[in-house]
């Protein structure tokens, strides 16, 4: 290839790369930007008995977002996913580090192992915790026939169960990310802390997790966004009493049928998520460099 | 602090990574374990700084078993090959990170982390990161930050290999000068000679996990104990004998042509029947030496002249055997391929071994 011709035939290969990304964002379009869009436009106007008004302009739906209910769905909805996201973090840690020191011909199949409840059917594993969970489930009859306990635990239609059920379904998120870092965390820098002194919790403190923890922040990002959008879970094992914003623009938008309502619940929901997000990035990385440059 | 180490024995698996070692390094000494990849010698030192488990034997740190003793509690500083400096500390940190583990007091850390960085001479570069700094400067931060802790015993695996060949000589002298200013006892893995007989007071050489022998650089070099020791310290002719027979001030060894070669008395030099070699230095062979000059002379064939630029090395034939001699290029420069010369060496210059 002369020298002359090598720019041309890149900009001839970055015009094919288009062509291979068109497919998707096609669909991304059609699929998700689009009705996105409707929902925002319809959370501007005001719902009547005969549809949507079109021909007005209102921010009462928003106004309504704030209404004491709504805010404590919201608020329980955060604190689930926060909780189960904490969970996982704790949890990822010890299982990734454990599969990176196995040999690397059987990693593969453990993080399939760890992979294998995403690959099932939300509702159809959210009935499958509910035979485990309810009150003559299998958990429940097993601990009251040990004598262990004497009424049922409530497992489920509460927060409790809505926790119990996401750990495992969303923990391949932030455990994926963190193999992959614990597999490229050079040896020699543990045994460089470990001859310096530092006993096994400090080498996990200062070498390890601040090395993983940009990895475990793209994990727990991920993580939090399943947690606060997850529907199938919150609406079989929740119940009326573990009600989640998912739950509730499910209800609004299907069965009262408050379209311009349910799509200020979406875009609420959205923007709230990507807050929290970018809040929480922001904090990690501070966190990071003020732990760089501590004099 | 003195070392000793007694029977240590390590394996992965069915490997015997470390088959049976026992070593002595005395009190501000220079010590190396040389050998070719895959000898145990990385091992060792592991064992030593207690990332291995041992499988069997005793470490001995000043008198002290430290055998089972944790990783972090030896006062040990291990350098390594690829410096394993902590990616997300500035140098400072990194070098102030063994003084912060044994809880010292913020101004001590401070002057103690300032002091090796100026050791090292890199006390304007506190402030970067170690991706900010070229090789050399790595090598010389993870130096400083593994004597800051004022370490009982000073590990260096490969440090020198990731540096290109002038930084590496250049390093070897800083870091023989430094331990010879801070008197730290010291252990050194390399494969490489010149770095062992350049660095070291006292060098083992390993093969298949077992130290073959230990001496003086010269030692080696000059009266190595077996033929792989010979041929891995540096380059070597080798004469296979039919007879090695007692003389008064020394022995006659004979080759299967009937060559007879004088060599002089050394331990170790009879044979007691096993098949014997004698072990020449290509630069002690000398050439158009007159009668009587040496105690061994031969006439020999040039078969082949290489120039290696201030010295010239060239092939012989005496008979069957062949000799590669190495000689200043002012004598080389008379030699072509086809003439008879003289050649003769010292019996002083000719080692006996026998295969084990």
């Amino acid at each position: 290839m002369t020298a002359e011709a090598a720019p041309r035939a890149r900009s001839r290969m970055e015009r094919a790369g288009w062509l291979f990304v068109l497919p998707l964002a096609l669909v991304l379009a059609t699929g998700y930007v689009w009705p996105l869009f409707q929902a925002g436009v319809n959370s501007f106007h005001p719902n009547t008995p005969q549809g949507i008004d079109l021909g007005h302009w209102t921010a009462a739906n928003y106004a309504k977002l704030l209404d004491p209910l709504y805010q404590s769905i919201l608020e329980r909805t955060l604190r689930i996913s926060l909780i189960v996201s904490a969970i996982t973090a704790v949890l990822a840690y010890p299982v990734a580090f454990f599969i990176v020191r196995l040999k690397p011909k059987v990693q593969p199949w453990l993080i399939l192992v760890y992979v294998s409840p995403w690959l099932v059917n939300t509702v159809v594993k959210s009935f499958g915790w509910s035979l485990l969970l309810r009150s003559n489930g299998v958990i429940n009859t097993t601990l009251q026939h040990l004598g262990l306990i004497d009424a049922p635990l409530h497992l489920m239609l509460n927060e409790t169960g809505v926790i119990i059920a996401l750990v495992p379904g969303h923990f391949m998120f932030v455990l994926l990310p963190l193999w992959a870092a614990a597999s490229g965390l050079d040896p020699n820098l543990k045994w460089a802390a470990g001859t310096l002194g530092a006993p096994p919790w400090q080498i996990f403190l200062r070498v390890t997790l601040p090395l993983t923890l940009p990895s475990l922040i793209a994990g727990l990002v991920i993580n939090f966004t399943m947690n606060m959008t997850a529907f199938a879970a919150p609406a079989i094992l929740g119940g009326v009493r573990a009600r989640t914003v998912s739950f509730l623009a499910f209800q609004v938008n299907l069965e009262q049928l408050n379209w311009p309502l349910g799509g200020a619940i979406a875009v609420g929901l959205l923007a709230f998520t990507l807050a929290v997000v970018w809040g929480g990035q922001r904090l990690a990385f501070l966190a990071v460099r003020s732990g760089r440059t501590r004099p | 602090m003195s070392l000793e180490i007694e029977g240590l024995e390590k394996h992965f698996g069915d490997v015997r990574a470390v088959a049976g070692v026992d070593l002595a390094v005395g009190r501000g000494e220079f010590f190396t374990l040389l050998g070719p990849s895959g000898c145990g010698k990385t091992t060792i030192l592991r064992v030593i700084a207690g990332i291995y488990p041992a499988d069997r034997g005793r470490v001995r740190l000043g008198g002290v078993d430290v055998t089972e003793a944790p990783i972090h509690a030896r006062n040990m500083a291990l350098v390594f090959q690829n410096y394993a400096l902590f990616p997300h500390l500035t140098v400072f940190e990194n070098v102030a990170f063994g003084l912060r583990m044994r809880r010292l007091a913020r101004e001590e850390i401070r002057r103690r982390g300032r002091e090796a960085l100026e050791l090292v001479r890199l006390g304007a570069l506190a402030e970067r990161y170690p991706d900010q700094l070229s090789g050399g400067q790595q090598q010389r931060v993870s130096l400083a930050r593994a004597l800051v802790i004022r370490p009982d015993l000073l590990l260096l695996d490969e440090p020198l290999s990731n540096l290109d060949a002038r930084l590496r000589e250049e390093m070897r002298g800083e870091i023989r000068e430094l331990q010879r200013r801070l008197g730290v006892t010291t252990v050194l893995v390399t494969h490489d000679i010149q770095e062992a007989f350049a660095m070291s007071d006292r060098v083992a050489v390993l093969e298949a996990g077992r130290i073959l022998q230990t001496g003086r650089p010269a030692e080696l070099y000059l009266s190595p104990a077996s033929r792989f020791v010979a041929n891995f310290v540096g380059p070597t002719n080798e004469v296979a004998l039919a007879a090695v027979r007692t003389v008064a001030d020394g022995a006659l060894a004979t080759t299967a042509d009937g060559l007879a070669i004088k060599v002089a008395a050394r331990p170790g030099t009879d044979a007691g029947g096993k098949a014997a070699w004698l072990m020449i230095r290509p630069e002690n062979l000398r050439l158009f030496v007159a009668e009587g000059e040496t105690d061994n002379r031969y006439e020999a064939l040039v078969e082949d002249v290489v120039y290696l630029g201030a010295a010239t090395s060239c092939r012989l034939a005496i008979g069957a055997l062949r000799l590669t001699a190495v000689v200043p290029s002012a004598i080389g420069a008379r030699l072509v391929p086809g003439a008879l010369v003289a050649v003769g060496w010292s019996a002083e210059d000719g080692v006996i071994g026998h295969d084990r």
